[in-house]
């Protein structure tokens, strides 16, 4: 195999396995928004509230996420 | 223009749709050479006086600054100077619901003293980052660009010299008006690969005649073994020497078949290969003899492209650098708003709460009085430590969904010409929500910064106000 496409299968292969990273964000978003409709259908009134504090909370599980699919970015568009 | 755009005007959108498949069928699409930083404009589009060069992310940057500018100026301008009610509808009422809307929101989080600075540093940032992230859905964005040859500059440390390697790209073609195209369906090859292909295909010829050489050859010994074991002695012996340099010099029409076949099956794949409208390299790539090496003070003439009909055209590899590339799919930009959040939200923990606020970090108060005084000790010390991970979070955040947005649009493009509509909404929803969660966490942020760190501790409350 030459240098080249060995250097191509090391980044796809990375940039995959990089991307399993992603499962934890789901996971994560998935509990809070199942946790804030659960709250907002019990309760309906504080449905603002409920809505903001889920959206600060999806958002930060949404970068660990992100920050997987930073790195599979980065090795396959900047590592040479 | 209320009237015309009513739903008779329908078929508008038919007419688009079939000059789209149109387009599509005669310029198929072509998937781009991606790149994480932003793309420096060709030589000569330097900020004026400087050797810097403009990146295509800070154009941009600028045309947003220039719309919000606008846009605001145009709201200014309506609002009516004594409060009076103004007629409904038009783009101001749009503005005015956002910003009533909003500032009810933030009013819900954020509502206290210090409600009119975080308001503003939340509606900056998220018109900012709203209107740079939704240039992604604007046709001619990320697409129309400079022809750029594709080429790199590569410090040669023996040699104490820079010269340029090509990379991958395509080849280029003239079409409709004179403009010049990316063409798909080409992947630009290098002279250098051509002429190893070409040598492989002879190699590979020279060692199938071999091949069927050796077979003959061991045909014809078989037929010796056979006529020898039938005991013909030693004058078969002699004859297999003679017959072995008549084997070296005459070649077999089957030989010369196989010869043929390889070479002819090379030469076909090159006819392919022009029958769909591409060239092949012709000229001295930059690793063989006979390449002048990178000159420094040449630079300008070799980044500015060469004429794309010229013949000079066919020795680099083009991609399309556009005019313009989304904002936030650079990371100076999303690290430059994150800078000015944190910064900001120190400011503002200064402002209500004194010097007291560094308390919140450098937390030694509880150290010897309480038993669990070093937890507090270490939380605060996490608390410096989060607010500069605060910066690589909201850069990346952005940076991330922005630019794998971009991407999801290239490729989805470049697999369906017309259909990926949905993905331009789903881009349209994925721009408002991280513009939001952006200017939402630095209000959160910047409110959470305001509130003293020590409920139960008076004295600093009384120090604060």
């Amino acid at each position: 195999m030459d240098p080249q496409s060995t250097i191509v299968l090391g980044k796809a292969i990375g940039a995959g396995l990089a991307m399993i990273g992603a499962a934890g964000g789901g996971i994560g978003i998935g509990l809070s928004v199942g946790g804030a409709v659960q709250a907002m259908g019990r309760n309906p009134d504080h449905t603002p509230t409920i809505q903001t504090n889920m959206i600060l909370g999806v958002a930060f599980a949404e970068a660990v996420a992100i920050y997987a699919l930073v790195v599979s970015l980065i090795i396959l568009f900047v590592l040479n | 223009m209320n009237s015309f755009w009513n739903g008779k005007r329908r078929y508008v959108a038919l007419l688009l749709f079939l000059a789209g498949v149109y387009v599509a069928l005669e310029v198929p699409p072509v998937i781009p050479f991606i790149q994480l930083p932003g793309e420096n404009l060709p030589a000569g589009y330097n900020v004026p006086f400087t050797d810097i060069r403009i990146t295509n992310t800070l154009v941009a940057a600028v045309i947003v600054w220039i719309l919000l500018l606008l846009f605001l100026l145009y709201v200014a301008r309506r609002r009516p100077k004594d409060g009076s009610e103004v007629p409904p509808g038009g783009f101001y009422n749009m503005f005015e619901a956002l910003f009533e809307g909003l500032m009810g929101f933030i009013g819900g989080i954020a509502g206290g003293a210090h409600f009119r600075l975080i308001f503003n540093m939340f509606m900056t940032i998220f018109l900012i980052v709203l209107l740079s992230n939704w240039m992604s859905l604007v046709p001619g964005i990320d697409t129309v660009g400079f022809i750029h040859p594709h080429v790199k500059e590569k410090y040669d440390a023996e040699k104490d010299e820079y010269k340029l390697v090509t990379t991958d790209g395509y080849e280029i073609y003239q079409g409709f008006l004179g403009i010049s195209y990316v063409n798909g369906q080409c992947d630009w090859i290098s002279p250098a690969d051509e002429a190893a292909a070409d040598a492989a295909a002879l190699a590979n010829a020279e060692s199938a005649r071999l091949a069927a050489l050796d077979e003959l050859a061991v045909k014809a010994a078989y037929a010796r073994y056979q006529a020898a074991h039938n005991g013909h002695g030693d004058d078969a012996h002699e004859e297999d020497a003679g017959d072995d340099h008549a084997e070296e010099a005459v070649e077999s029409d089957e030989a010369i078949a196989a010869y043929d076949d390889v070479l002819a099956a090379r030469e076909a794949e090159k006819l392919a290969r022009r029958d769909r409208g591409c060239y092949t390299g012709v000229a001295v790539p930059p690793w063989q003899e006979g390449y002048e090496p990178y000159d420094k003070s040449k630079a300008k003439d070799i980044s500015l492209h060469p004429d794309p009909s010229s013949e000079e055209a066919k020795l680099v590899p083009w991609v399309v650098l556009p005019f313009v590339r989304v904002a936030s799919t650079d990371l100076n930009m999303t690290l430059t708003i994150a800078i000015i959040s944190v910064v900001m939200t120190q400011y503002i923990g200064f402002k209500a709460l004194g010097i007291g606020y560094l308390t919140k970090f450098f937390n030694f108060g509880t150290l010897f009085k309480s038993p669990l005084g070093g937890i507090d000790v270490a939380v605060g010390l996490l608390e410096l430590i989060g607010d500069f991970a605060k910066i690589l979070s909201f850069s990346f955040r952005l940076l991330g969904a922005m630019f794998a947005g971009a991407i999801l649009l290239f490729v989805m493009s470049f697999l369906v010409p017309i259909l990926p509509w949905p993905f331009f909404i789903l881009e349209f929803f994925v721009g408002a929500i991280q513009a939001l969660v952006f200017a939402l966490l630095t209000a959160i942020f910047m409110n959470l910064a305001t509130i003293s760190h020590h409920h139960d501790d008076e004295h600093d409350h009384a120090d604060a106000h």
